[in-house]
């Protein structure tokens, strides 16, 4: 049964229909999501309403999993695509309907408009969350969602393509009131030596189409401006097609501070804090938190007002956030990310929300709920397939056994089980743990408590040096900056103790006397059937090391 | 037995001495060191070293040991065979690729001459840019891939000619998207 029909009816009403159709138990978690959906208690206040019964994922990964949830206790049925490399994967799963889009490369399936089109189409959707990442910013996605008579979770095209515009934000900002890195909207030499002579270096170069660092230029003097012009106008036309450059005045330690905005079909725009992300690699967040440790509260309202004045300027719709740089007394605005972002679940727990149910709702023509106050303090960790010690080498592999961390105040997002692959051709993020507390503290030590809990045999991961990082004297003090990492952790390695520990271990793998059982990693492996037939010579028995890809 | 960790060049020699029980005495470069161990019915093991105390998996793959030791993750090889060679000059005369992924650019052309330390390949990962370098002057025999193509682990990317010294490969990541 249709959630949304359901909801015309009370929940008593609703109960004997679902039982009379629908026996199994299948359904009776519908009848649950659906009294959950009409206790919200505002579908029949909707105007300008959008019915979403049939929710295509076009995304992977933890994202696509967490989007699925929400979906689902809404009562809305999901569709999850997938590529050839992750047929085995959990969102393919946990969807109700699952189809393949295309070859692993993302370019011929996740970023494969016409491929998730044709497929929404074929399963019969009526609206499309693109999560982050991939098609997420693309006005051209977005209009082609919407010309094909679905509903987009997000923001109006034509509002993305104008804040996708790093030049064309910059200028919204201008317009609104809003403070900006002082610069220049222009690669022009001359108006950027004058620029110069005013500012002093060093300066950024920046891509007007960039995004994660790339096109990105520090010039460290007058000398080396031209040539750092002419080479951020190369790269940005190699990498996004687009050769403009822009020239802002360099930061040297600024904190990354960024405001969550929700904004709906009615005109409303609100704002749910802060998040503090300046902990960061290679300009890729790693460690998030809310609050912003040390930030007044003036500072926050001053923020926050910028924030809606933008979201109001730009016609804003849908969940979005404004991404400041913070130096000092003075906050700047970066860009704002027209999606959903990665680090999103401190925010939901600060303020007891669900914010990809708030998006959802927002896209179905629903009136956004006043926030919360919010309360405690959350901070997330994000878990990579990397190897901190060796320059964040990326890692693939086969998860072998896992242990997850749990308790009080313990969230983790992820998509890894035993047996799921991380495959070379998509991001390296595989699990975010989010810890909450009443305070900094006692979330700083739920992390450290987590991370320690947190075990991954068959993927090198960044998890023991994110434990190393939360429970250093830089972040307990939290002095933080962008520069975090350069300066407190420039050549992390790992603990000797637990080396010497793991150094043991290998010598006894090697020689038979530990390793995996193979209960699991025989599951891991698909060959269950094997090792059971294997009798005597069954790897059981021995509980030794053995080889996990067959015999050598 | 003489350990490395995949992508370093430090190596260990680890022994394990005696086991007793649930103690194992190991010496690590020449160092002793008492373990005693405890095994989880998932399959791990707690191992407890001085005041530590850690949950530890392990699994030998083809061509590597795994070892989670808590939430620490360790990849070795065992030094023995082309690694050991390669110390002594005699590594096979090829680069191979460090980990799947597409090959990105090949930087180098068969018949150049390269340099100690000069760019070969560019190989992507998870939207990083790894850079495969020369570690010794050679001659490019033969290119195995091209630009665009999919590589699996330990494929061979670019052959050497048996030049007077043989490069092995050192990887770097640089940023990408």
């Amino acid at each position: 049964m249709e959630p949304r029909l359901a909801c015309k009816c009370t929940p008593a009403v609703q109960r004997i229909f679902t039982l009379l159709f629908f026996p199994d138990n299948r359904h009776r978690q519908s009848i649950a999501s659906s009294e959950r959906n009409g206790a919200y208690g505002r579908l029949a206040l909707r105007v300008n309403t959008r019915t979403i019964r049939k929710l295509l994922i076009a995304n992977r990964g933890e994202i696509a999993l967490r989007i699925i949830r929400s979906a689902r206790v809404l009562g809305i049925k999901t569709i999850a695509v997938y590529s050839e490399a992750d047929a085995g994967a959990a969102h393919v799963a946990a969807a109700d309907d699952a189809r393949l889009i295309g070859p692993p490369e993302p370019s011929a399936s996740y970023l494969n408009i016409e491929a998730i089109i044709g497929a929404a189409k074929a399963a019969g959707a009526d609206a499309i969350h693109p999560g982050y990442g991939f098609l997420s910013e693309r006005p051209e996605f977005a209009r082609a969602v919407e010309a094909s008579g679905m509903v987009f979770v997000g923001p109006p095209a034509d509002v993305m393509a104008s804040l996708g515009d790093k030049v064309a934000a910059r200028r919204i900002a201008v317009g609104a009131g809003v403070p900006v890195v002082p610069g220049v909207d222009t690669g022009d030499l001359a108006a950027a030596r004058e620029f110069a002579s005013k500012a002093g270096f060093p300066i950024l170069v920046k891509a007007a189409a960039g995004g994660g660092g790339r096109g990105m230029r520090v010039v460290a003097d007058a000398t080396g401006l031209e040539a750092a012009l002419e080479a951020a106008a190369r790269e940005a036309q190699a990498a996004f097609g687009d050769g403009r450059v822009f020239l802002e005045r360099y930061l040297a330690r600024p904190r990354h501070i960024e405001i969550q905005i929700l904004g709906d079909h009615h005109g409303d725009v609100i704002a749910l804090g802060e998040r503090e992300c300046s902990i960061q690699r290679r300009h890729q967040k790693i460690i998030e938190e809310s609050p912003a440790p040390g930030l007044s509260a003036a500072m926050r309202d001053r923020m926050i007002d910028a924030a809606l004045k933008l979201a109001r300027a730009a016609g804003y719709r849908n969940a979005g956030t404004a991404e400041f740089l913070v130096d000092g007394d003075n906050f700047y605005f970066l860009e704002i990310n027209a999606r959903l972002q990665v680090e999103h679940p401190i925010t939901e727990l600060r303020f007891g929300r669900d914010l990809v149910a708030d998006q959802l709702r927002i896209a179905a023509g629903d009136r956004i709920d006043e926030p919360l106050t919010p309360r405690g303090c959350a901070i997330e960790c994000r878990i990579n397939a990397e190897d901190a010690a060796h320059d964040f080498r990326p890692a693939v592999g086969r998860v072998i056994n896992l242990n997850l961390p749990a308790g009080p105040g313990v969230r983790i997002d992820t998509h890894l089980g035993l047996g799921a692959e991380v495959s070379p051709y998509y991001d390296s993020l595989i699990a975010k743990l989010i810890c909450f507390g009443d305070d900094r503290e006692q979330a700083r030590a739920r992390m450290i408590a987590a991370l320690g809990e947190f075990s991954l045999l068959g993927i090198t991961n960044t998890a023991a040096f994110l434990r190393d990082v939360v429970a250093s004297a830089a972040f307990t003090s939290a002095d933080l900056s962008t520069r975090f990492l350069d300066e407190h952790f420039p050549h992390w390695t790992n603990d000797e103790a637990d080396l010497t520990t793991a150094l043991i271990a290998a010598a006894m793998v090697s020689g038979g006397t530990l390793g995996a059982r193979p209960d699991s990693a025989a599951a891991a492996n698909g060959s269950r059937i094997e090792s059971a037939a294997n009798g005597a010579r069954s790897p059981w028995a021995e509980l030794a090391g053995f080889e996990l890809w067959g015999r050598r | 037995m003489k350990l490395k960790r995949i992508g370093d060049t430090r190596e260990f020699d680890v022994e394990i001495i005696a086991r007793e029980g649930s103690q194992v005495r190991a010496r690590i470069d020449g160092v002793e060191v008492t373990a005693h161990l405890e095994p989880v019915a998932d399959g791990s093991t707690m191992i407890r070293v001085a005041d530590r105390h850690v949950r530890v998996f392990g699994a030998r793959l083809r061509n590597a040991i795994l070892v989670g030791a808590g939430p620490a993750s360790f990849e070795f090889a065992t030094v023995e065979g082309r690694i050991g060679a390669a110390r002594h000059g005699l590594a096979a005369p090829e680069v191979t690729a460090p980990m799947p992924g597409k090959v990105l650019k090949i930087l180098v052309a068969e018949g150049d001459t390269v340099e100690n330390g000069q760019a070969l390949a560019v190989l992507e990962a998870m939207k990083m840019e790894t850079t495969l370098y020369a570690e010794a002057v050679a001659t490019v025999k033969k290119i195995h891939v091209a630009a665009g193509q999919m590589v699996d682990h330990g494929a061979v990317i670019i052959e050497f000619s048996p030049a007077p010294a043989t490069p092995s490969t050192n990887e770097s990541t640089a940023p990408g998207a």
